[in-house]
Parts: C-alpha cells; sequence; structure tokens
C-alpha cells in the first residue's frame, strides 16, 4: 500500500483536510473526496478544460494538478463563484446570454474565463476568443459564450467605477 | 393573454448548472459504492487465444473480474433497434464482452470492479491476453473486395445488407445533355460530447429492483434494450437519465457497459459505477459518417436537374450499433435531392462491416451525408454549365406554392418558402458585392471564396406507422403530462430527454402562455423510466415537433377539463366560457371569473365537480404525428484561402433557416450556432482516423481536432418561420440544421477558392496539408 | 509509421560491425535493459524499462538481427509488449563511412513502425520523435560501450 499523504486546502473560503494517495489528481480530491461535483472532467490529456478551478488565484486545470501539489492552497471552485442569490457577474453573464447549452463545459469554462477577466477586463472579441483556447464546448459553438465573457467584462468595470465613485457601497466582485 | 412564447427568455435549467449543482452520472455517489474498469482490446482484428485475471484479483481492493465466458449466459447481445427491411440485412450484434475475437480496437474483453477508480484501473494492468492477430480490414472499400479479409463467415464479402431505393430510367443519363458524377467521401467523425459515457447501477436485492443511472439521451428505449439483455422485467428496471452533458447521437445508441455495471450490482449486491473516460470514449462510443458516396446528376444546359443517383459505400463498423442500418439507408437516402424539384432520383447503400468501432447516429444523422452529396453535385453541375450556383438553385428549388411537396421518394415536404429564405440570406451576405470583391481579389492573387448551401432535412422522427414499416424496432410517438398542482403550479412530465437543448424553458413559455401563469410556476421532468409514461427520447430534432405536440395537446385537455368545472362553478355552460389571462370569463360578464388557480384548487379537492368529471387537474396526451417536419435553409459562407499555407480563413457565415414556429428564439440561436460548429468542424478540422492494421490514431483530444473559440467568425444568423402543418406548434426542428448545412457550405466555399487552380473536390477535412497540395499541384499544372 | 534516423560513431567500420550486434554492447546499451538473453533459436529476449514519452513502463521485447551483410548492412527486427501497447519494428541498419568525419562511421536506421493501444492512439503523433530519442540513446551508449571494449 502506498504511503498516504495529509493535505490541507483552503477551497471556497473553508479549510478541508484529506489523506490521500500521492497519484490523486486535484480533481478528484475536490470531486471525490470534498464532494465538490460542480468541477468537471471531459478528458484525460489535459485539453479541455472542464475541470478548470482557481488555485492561488490562478486558473488551473485541476487534472493536471496533484492533489498533494495543491497541499497548503488556496482553490476556489464553481461552487465558490457567486450563489443563485448572489450571482458572479460571470455566472449572470451565461446566464443572461445563453452561454451554455448542457452546461457540462460550464464551471471550467467559467472558471477559465474568472483567470482572463483578472487580467483584462476590456479583452477584445479576438481576446476572448484566444482566452478561450484552453476550453472545449461541444454544444454552444462559443458564440454566446464570447457574447457571455463580454456582458460579464461590462458587468464588472462599471461596477468597479461605482465602487469608485461611492467607496462606502464596494464592489461584491 | 401573457405573451410568452417567442420570447428570448433566460433559460430555467441555468441557475443550477451555472452554481455547480447540476447532478451528471459521475456525481452520484452511493454508500458502498464500487468502481468499474474496462479492459480493451489492442488488436482490431484477433482471436483470444487466453486471458489471466489471477494477478489482477489478487490486487487488494479488487472485488470481481469479469470476462467474456462469465457473462456470455447472463447478459444477452444487445441488439440493433432498427433492422431495415427489404435489405437482407445481417445483423451483428454487440456482444457483452468478446469471448473468442475481437473486431475492433477498443472492444470490452474483461471488466474489473475494484474499490476505487484508481485500483480498477491498475487491475486492468494484471490482465494478461494473449491474442492471435488476424489480417484487419479498416476501410470499406477494401473490405468489399474479394481478397478482404472475412470478419464474420456467415458474412460473404463483409457486406451486411444493399438497400435500394427509387428508380431513374436508363434512358434520363443517357439522353441528358449534362451529366455530373462525383465521389464524395463523408469522413469518420466523433460526437464527442464534452461529458463522456458513464453508468451508476444500484440493485436492491430484495425487491429485485435494479436502478440505472446512465448518461442516456433516450431512457425507455435503454429499459426496453437493457430489460432484454440482462432478463429483468421492465417493471424491476428503472433508467434514470441524470443531467447528460451533451449527445449530439452518441448517446442514442444501446452499448454494453452500462449493462455490464448493471449485471456486477446484481451480483455483487453493491452498487457498481463506470465512467468512459475520453480516450476509452474514442474508442468505444459509437462514430459516425465514414460514406463513400458517389453521385451522378443528370440535367439540361440552362440548369434544370432531372435526375439523381446516389451510390453509396457505408462503414458501419464491427458491428450493427442500435440506429446503425438506419442511419446510411432511410435517413440518407430518402434525402438525396434535397430541396430541389427533380423528377427522378435512386439511391444503393451497401452496409459494410469493418474493423472499426461501430457507427450510429450523429447529429443530423445520414441528413448531413445527402445534403452533403447533392448540395456539392448541384455546385458542381452550375460550374459544368457555366452558370452562377445561385442561379442553379433559384432554377430547381421546390417552389412556394407547391407544399406538400412530395420528393421522388416520396417524403412530403411540409411547408415553406425557400426562395424568400434563400434571397433573404443572400441579401444579407451582400452576395452580389461579394462576387465582386472575389473578382478584385483573383486579380490581385488572393483566394477568395463564396459557398453556398440550401439545404433542407427530413426530422421530427415521425409518425410510428412509418417506423414501423421502415423496420424501426418502436414508436416514435411521444408523451406529454401536465400536471397542475392544488396551488396552481405545474409539472410538466415528458418522455423526450433533453440534455442542453433548452425545454427545461421553451416547454414553459408554451404551458406558462396557454395557462396565463407565469413561467417561474412550470417545471420539465424527464429522463425516469419509472415516472414517465413510455416515450422514445430526444435525437432527431423531435423534441419541439413531436413531445412539444404531445404538451400542447394535454394543455388544451387541461383547459378543456378546467373550463367545464370553471362553468359548473359560474353555473354557466362552458360555451359561455372563455379563457384568457389565466382567467375564466363569462363573456360579456368579464367580472364573473375563476382564475386558473382557483380552478386548479377546486379541481384537486373534488369537492364540487359537475357531473362526470373526475378529480385532480392533468392532462396527458401521446402525440403521434402525421408525418415528418423538413426545416430548410439557405447558408452563405466565406472564405480565403491562404496560397502558402492552405489556411482556410473562415471570414463570414451566414444562415437563414426556417425552422417552423419558433419558441425562444435565444436557444434557436444556439442551436444553430452549435450545430454550425460541429458542421464546420467536419469541414475542416474534425476526423477520426485508422492505421490500416485497425489501430484508432486519433484517440485523444490532441489527435482529434475539436473546433475551438478562436476558429469562428460571428456566424450572422436569421430566421424565417413557415409553420409546419403536421404539429400543434408548427415546429420544425433546428438542432440538426448546422450539421445538415454547414460541410457543403464550407466545401463549396473552399472549392469556389480554389478554382483558379482547377481543384474541382477534395475530400474533408479540408486541413492545410490537404489545401495546400492541391495548390501545388494547381500550380504545377498551370 | 516510418522512420529515418542517423547516427555517426567516431569509430571505423569494422568496429562498429563487430559490435552493434554484440549481445554484450546490446545488454548494456538498450536503454533501460533489465534483460537480455539469447533464446536456442536465436532470438533475443529482452526486458526494457522505458520512460520516454508515453513509451512508459517495462516491455518484454523480442530481438532479431537477420539478412546480414557484412559490414554494411543487416535488418533488425523488434516485437515488443508493454501496458501501453504493442510494438512491432522491421529496421533496415545500413552501416557506411563517414563523410563528415575522417574514420567515422554513419548508421543509419530505416524503420518500419507499427504500435497498437494506447502507443497508437496517444503515443503515435509523438512516437517517431520517441523512438528517435531511444535510437539515440542506444547509438550513444554503444559507442561508449565500443570504446571500453577496444
Ligand atoms: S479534464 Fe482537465 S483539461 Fe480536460
Ligand atoms: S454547454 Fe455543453 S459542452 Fe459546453
Amino acid at each position: 500500500m502506498t504511503k498516504k499523504w495529509n493535505v490541507e486546502v483552503k477551497v471556497n473560503g473553508r479549510v478541508k483536510r484529506a489523506e490521500v494517495e500521492p497519484r490523486l489528481l486535484l480533481v478528484h480530491l475536490l470531486r471525490d473526496e470534498f464532494n465538490l461535483t460542480g468541477t468537471h472532467i471531459g478528458c484525460d490529456t489535459s485539453q479541455c478544460g472542464a475541470c478548470t478551478v482557481m488555485m492561488d488565484g490562478k486558473a488551473v486545470k485541476s487534472c493536471t494538478v496533484l492533489a498533494v501539489q495543491a497541499d497548503g492552497a488556496e482553490i476556489q471552485t464553481v461552487e465558490g463563484l457567486g450563489t443563485v442569490d448572489q450571482l458572479h457577474p460571470i455566472q449572470a453573464g451565461f446566464w443572461e446570454k445563453h452561454g451554455l447549452q448542457c452546461g457540462f463545459c460550464t464551471p471550467g469554462i467559467m472558471m477559465a474565463v474568472n483567470g482572463l477577466l483578472q487580467d483584462n477586463l476590456n479583452p477584445s472579441e479576438a481576446e476572448i476568443r484566444d482566452a478561450l483556447d484552453g476550453v472545449i464546448c461541444r454544444c454552444t459553438g462559443y458564440q454566446f459564450i464570447v457574447k457571455a465573457v463580454q456582458q460579464a467584462a461590462e458587468t464588472i468595470r462599471n461596477s468597479q467605477q461605482q465602487s469608485q465613485v461611492v467607496p462606502a457601497e464596494g464592489g461584491s466582485v | 393573454m401573457t405573451k410568452v412564447v417567442g420570447k428570448p427568455l433566460k433559460r430555467k435549467e441555468d441557475p443550477k448548472l451555472i452554481t455547480g449543482n447540476g447532478q451528471f452520472t459521475d456525481d452520484i455517489k452511493l454508500t458502498g459504492m464500487l468502481y468499474m474498469a474496462v479492459k480493451r482490446s489492442q488488436h482490431a482484428h484477433a482471436r483470444i487465444k487466453r486471458i489471466s485475471v489471477d494477478a489482477a484479483l489478487k490486487l487488494p481492493g479488487v472485488v470481481a473480474v469479469y470476462t467474456g465466458k462469465d457473462v456470455q449466459d447472463k447478459i444477452k447481445p444487445i441488439r440493433s433497434i432498427w433492422l431495415v427491411p427489404g435489405c437482407d440485412l445481417i445483423a451483428k450484434d454487440r456482444v457483452p464482452l468478446a469471448v473468442d475475437k475481437v473486431n475492433y480496437t477498443g472492444e470490452a474483453v474483461a471488466v474489473v470492479i475494484a474499490e476505487s477508480r484508481y485500483l480498477a484501473s491498475d487491475a486492468l494492468d494484471l490482465i494478461d491476453v494473449v491474442y492471435e492477430e488476424l489480417p484487419a480490414v479498416v476501410h470499406q472499400e477494401a473490405a468489399i473486395e474479394g481478397s478482404a479479409p472475412v470478419i464474420y463467415n456467415d458474412v460473404p464479402g463483409n457486406v451486411a445488407f444493399t438497400w435500394k431505393a427509387g428508380e431513374v430510367p436508363e434512358e434520363v443519363f443517357a439522353n441528358a445533355e449534362v451529366v455530373v458524377k462525383q465521389r464524395f467521401y463523408e469522413q469518420r467523425v466523433a460526437a464527442n460530447p464534452m461529458e463522456t459515457r458513464g453508468a451508476v447501477a444500484q440493485y436492491n436485492p430484495g425487491s429485485g429492483e435494479l436502478t440505472l443511472w446512465c448518461t442516456s439521451q433516450n431512457p425507455h428505449i435503454h429499459r426496453l434494450q437493457y430489460s432484454e439483455a440482462l432478463g429483468i422485467s421492465e417493471t424491476k428496471l428503472r433508467i434514470i437519465a441524470p443531467d447528460v452533458g451533451g449527445g449530439f447521437g452518441a448517446k442514442i445508441a444501446v452499448y454494453t457497459e452500462e449493462a455490464l455495471a448493471a449485471f456486477a450490482a446484481m451480483d455483487l449486491k453493491q452498487p457498481v459505477k463506470w465512467i468512459e473516460d475520453r480516450q476509452e470514449h474514442f474508442l468505444a462510443t459509437s462514430h459516425a459518417r465514414d460514406q463513400v458516396i458517389t453521385t451522378e446528376l443528370a440535367g439540361t444546359k440552362d440548369g434544370k436537374i432531372l435526375a439523381i443517383r446516389t451510390r453509396n459505400v457505408a462503414s458501419l463498423g464491427a458491428y450493427l450499433s442500435t440506429m446503425g442500418a438506419g442511419v446510411p439507408t432511410i435517413d440518407f437516402g430518402l434525402m438525396v435531392t434535397g430541396a430541389y424539384t427533380i423528377p427522378y432520383a435512386q439511391a444503393e447503400t451497401i452496409g459494410v462491416y469493418t474493423n472499426t468501432t461501430p457507427t450510429d447516429a450523429y447529429r443530423g444523422a445520414g441528413k448531413p451525408e445527402a445534403s452533403y452529396q447533392i448540395e456539392r453535385i448541384v455546385s458542381l453541375f452550375a460550374e459544368k454549365i457555366g452558370m452562377d450556383p445561385v442561379e442553379v438553385r433559384r432554377k430547381n428549388l421546390v417552389q412556394k406554392g407547391s407544399f406538400p411537396y412530395t420528393n421522388p421518394m416520396g417524403c412530403n415536404y411540409d411547408s415553406g418558402d425557400y426562395q424568400k429564405v434563400l434571397e433573404q440570406a443572400l441579401e444579407a451576405a451582400g452576395y452580389a458585392g461579394l462576387r465582386k470583391e472575389q473578382e478584385e481579389a483573383r486579380k490581385n492573387g488572393r483566394l477568395l471564396g463564396i459557398g453556398i448551401s440550401t439545404y433542407v432535412e427530413l426530422c421530427g422522427l415521425g409518425p410510428s406507422a412509418v417506423a414501423g414499416a421502415i423496420g424501426f424496432g418502436g414508436g416514435l410517438y411521444e408523451n406529454c403530462t401536465v400536471r397542475v398542482h392544488p396551488s396552481g403550479k405545474v409539472t410538466v412530465l415528458t418522455g423526450a430527454s433533453p440534455h442542453g437543448q433548452g425545454e427545461g424553458t421553451t416547454f414553459a413559455q408554451v404551458v406558462a402562455e396557454k395557462f396565463g401563469i407565469p413561467i417561474e410556476d412550470v417545471e420539465l421532468f424527464h429522463g425516469d423510466t419509472h415516472m414517465i409514461s413510455m416515450g422514445w427520447g430526444t435525437y432527431g430534432s423531435r423534441t419541439t415537433p413531436v413531445a412539444g405536440g404531445a404538451l400542447a395537446i394535454a394543455a388544451d385537455r387541461v383547459i378543456e377539463k378546467a373550463i367545464k368545472i370553471a362553468a359548473h362553478e359560474l353555473e354557466v355552460s362552458p360555451e359561455e366560457l372563455k379563457f384568457e389571462d389565466g382567467a375564466f370569463m363569462v363573456k360579456g360578464d368579464p367580472d364573473k371569473k375563476r382564475t386558473f388557480k382557483e380552478i386548479a384548487w377546486s379541481a384537486n379537492n373534488a369537492w364540487n365537480l359537475p357531473a362526470g368529471v373526475e378529480p385532480a387537474l392533468e392532462g396527458q396526451c401521446f402525440f403521434d404525428p402525421p408525418d415528418f417536419v423538413y426545416p430548410f435553409g439557405a447558408h452563405i459562407c466565406v472564405v480565403e484561402v491562404d496560397p502558402d499555407t492552405g489556411v482556410v480563413d473562415l471570414k463570414k457565415y451566414v444562415s437563414v433557416d426556417d425552422v417552423g414556429r419558433i419558441l425562444n428564439p435565444l436557444i434557436v440561436e444556439g442551436q444553430v450556432h452549435g450545430g454550425l460548429a460541429q458542421g464546420i468542424g467536419q469541414a475542416l478540422w474534425e476526423q477520426t482516423v485508422y492505421s490500416e492494421k485497425g489501430q484508432l490514431l486519433s484517440g485523444t483530444f490532441m489527435d482529434y481536432a475539436m473546433p475551438k473559440a478562436k476558429f469562428f467568425p460571428m456566424i450572422e444568423s436569421s430566421f424565417v418561420e413557415s409553420p409546419s402543418p403536421v404539429n400543434p406548434l408548427g415546429a420544425k426542428g433546428v438542432g440538426e440544421t448546422g450539421t445538415t448545412a454547414a460541410p457543403s457550405a464550407v466545401v463549396n466555399a473552399v472549392m469556389d477558392a480554389l478554382k483558379p487552380y482547377g481543384v474541382v473536390d477534395l475530400e474533408m477535412p479540408l486541413t492545410p496539408e490537404k489545401v495546400w497540395k492541391a495548390i501545388q499541384k494547381g500550380r504545377a499544372v498551370k | 509509421m516510418r522512420i529515418e534516423y542517423s547516427y555517426t560513431f567516431d569509430l571505423p567500420k569494422d568496429t562498429v560491425w563487430r559490435y552493434i550486434q554484440d549481445d554484450r554492447v546490446l545488454r548494456s546499451s538498450l536503454p533501460g535493459c533489465q534483460t537480455f538473453e539469447e533464446m536456442p533459436s536465436g532470438i533475443y529476449a529482452a526486458e526494457l524499462g522505458l520512460n520516454t514519452g508515453p513509451v512508459k513502463g517495462l516491455f518484454s521485447a523480442e530481438v532479431q538481427q537477420v539478412d546480414q551483410i557484412p559490414p554494411t548492412y543487416y535488418r533488425l527486427l523488434v516485437k515488443g509488449k508493454g501496458k501501453p501497447g504493442e510494438i512491432d519494428a522491421v529496421a533496415d541498419m545500413i552501416l557506411e563511412e563517414a563523410e563528415e568525419a575522417e574514420g567515422g562511421t554513419k548508421i543509419t536506421c530505416v524503420a518500419e513502425i507499427e504500435v497498437t493501444g494506447v502507443l497508437a492512439s496517444v503515443g503515435q503523433r509523438v512516437m517517431v520523435g520517441v523512438a528517435k530519442v531511444i535510437l539515440g540513446q542506444f547509438f550513444k551508449a554503444a559507442e561508449k560501450e565500443m570504446q571500453n571494449e577496444i
């Protein structure tokens, strides 16, 4: 029996621990151990991006990260993005613009978009399409995903502007 | 009346999906659950000499290993359900696990059940299978050569069937002014939904009930097949399709792994989960297309088409999949004349077994192939007689006044105004301007191409009597139950099984509008054979036309009953009432009324019902449509080819589709985009490739080119609505338009671009290498 | 798939010929070679622990050297089997005096390789590169061995 390792990660703001085999993938840690099944698996060669999560503030494909590598890290999954009552602007954008059909790729794509918008809040269409190169959606043909991202970026920009004008209100983003 | 039908409403199904609360098969976790992994053949064609499983069984955590011998008496082969008649079909059914011989790379030979997925997959490596390799045959044209290896002794020449429809008198071709003939290859592709297949099986040894969650587009068909294969009564077998991450046809087919998981759960009396990984998916989930189509067109010099004759050599793969025989015959053959008034047509299809993964439906199933060959040959015809491809189409399209139009194969195109759609597309694309631009570009050595496709497709499957006549092993009606709860909220149940198409929203729109209630009050439930009456699932663009038809009628039945109750309460005759904006009002005295909510309450309480009216408020309909529906569209694609690299740049794509009445334009447009991405994907990038020995070479997303966001321009789509007369909603179905239209639009555009180099045809996908080589060849000739 | 790979030994042709088919040299220079034994049939049975890209794990192989035309040509037949799949290779090995290096020998390997399983579905795209890496390792190690031998 392989030696098990203790890992401790902060997932969506909560500290979680598990005893894992060194080969366990982060995506399986999240899904199977922590029951965070919003993060999906669409391939085994790190092409599809269905498994994308934020790790220490960066979008990563959780199928290419070992659980032990994530020890001590801060992880955000789709479950930590926003709730039905308080959707994150990216979620709201995907809903508003019909950026999903079957919804299987969606959590990963939204997290990848989260990564993009952190770096660039005013992406052009081409920049958005480029940023989506690491993800695959088989349903939508991407057009409404592009629109969803544009809408999300605009919402975030506006809320940042507002929060600059009236700092008391604070952006919820 | 609150108008919600036709509005671009946000989808009701989205909140759970965007917050990570969807429940897909792999998200299901049961106490004591075991995991199954599948040992697959490394050879395309080989005899199994020996399988040693001892080492695997010794691995701690491994609970069981089953081989073909262990299960051959316990699980029956999975039958194909579409036994096309009149073509001497020899059906080879999938066996649960190969026993003596494997017939394609990836065929299952054993399964391991273990305590975790990692352990199960470790154990696969400890199973030793000794094979004796046999010569394999991969391509269908090679397979029917006399010298080819024979896969089944009782299938001479590997020919599973020879199917024929229609006839063109010989003199039509003999006397024709113009004959164009071309061989087209519809390459093998994979549907590749982002969620692979999977199953979770749970058995209750006390009740004998087996629950199987699986990635299905048609849970009732899965129940039909698995209850037979596993010998379980339908009353004890519950198939649940939870959230399903796309299907595109690949999840219609009934496979063996799900049955194996179910068998193991029964045998071990513990829940068993199997989730296919992507590499397995490429090997084990049905592929599609793979048809070599030779088309001949007879026409006149002034552009009239007189006849179409096709010969299709279709690869079925190593076994006859669920709908494997129907796709290249009925689905293809009946539509070979496309959207044109062509007096004569003849189609012949030879179904061939090869040592490859079985083929089955993929978005469009047969119609994309039919559309491809006719749209390509019509453009080649135009080229030959020196006429603009648009002009030839104008001349031959079915005319506005002639609907229903019966094509030479007997299909009744339901409704439309094809000319209007075409003109709208030309206008939207700025066709005349494009041709000028092209002329200029050519002068400067730039390769600009304009491609057009005026496709029509048969969908909305379909009348059950026709299903029976064409050998489909089931009906094709659909059911809907509209259940009104005491509060006035409504649950809709349907036998269709949407998995991304958005009926949770569109059906709610229909009901909300009919009942005058908020759309929030309506929920759609589907995908559970224990809860839902017999139905046939979601494929063939049938959900809105057929299930939607059932929905409309079921809702009307509710209203009919509610009117009786309201009239009784208001002490008037039902005829004196009108139902508007959610209220039953006495005509001429609108203050005397009952709301829909009130009647929901009183009907469900049944304190005071009129004589002969039963309690509760529920309507059900099994809608069997009188005929199919025929969406039509005109798509225009503009490409520029880089002569130095062969790269095709998609500059513009315009689609105008007549998909009948539109319930939600946002969802319909999304369907068009998705279909187009797949259709364009087939034209330019996607292909499933085998080595000569039958090894799958495109077994990952690194090797199989899935379309990416940056490959596409913004699609410009618009619609024309000619309601279909064959269903109450007037819908025609939209899901398959993109895959049907795009391949020919794109290839026509690229061929048009390559015209200066004398290129007539290239096989899809039009990869830079292929295009570049064609340009080099053209240059050399010049 | 077909690969072509050349390597130049800083050794005369006769020496290379003498040692390139020698089982001791092969044993110590085949990458990851754990066993290498001649069977009564004249075929060598080898076990190689490989770890290059998708070609990973223990492979059991049968190696045969035939059709020798000393000192310029022989044919190498390799049938290997491992967890990720099977390999079937037929290689023509051509020895010639190196043009660029005086007294050196250029060996050219022209091989037709068939693979199955994951090696085919995943590996084939990178297989040519992998094969070249493995051949490179082999020739380099063999040259070292030969130098030790002389
Ligand atoms: S599952 Fe991680 S990239 Fe596909
Ligand atoms: S919405 Fe289905 S794969 Fe993207």
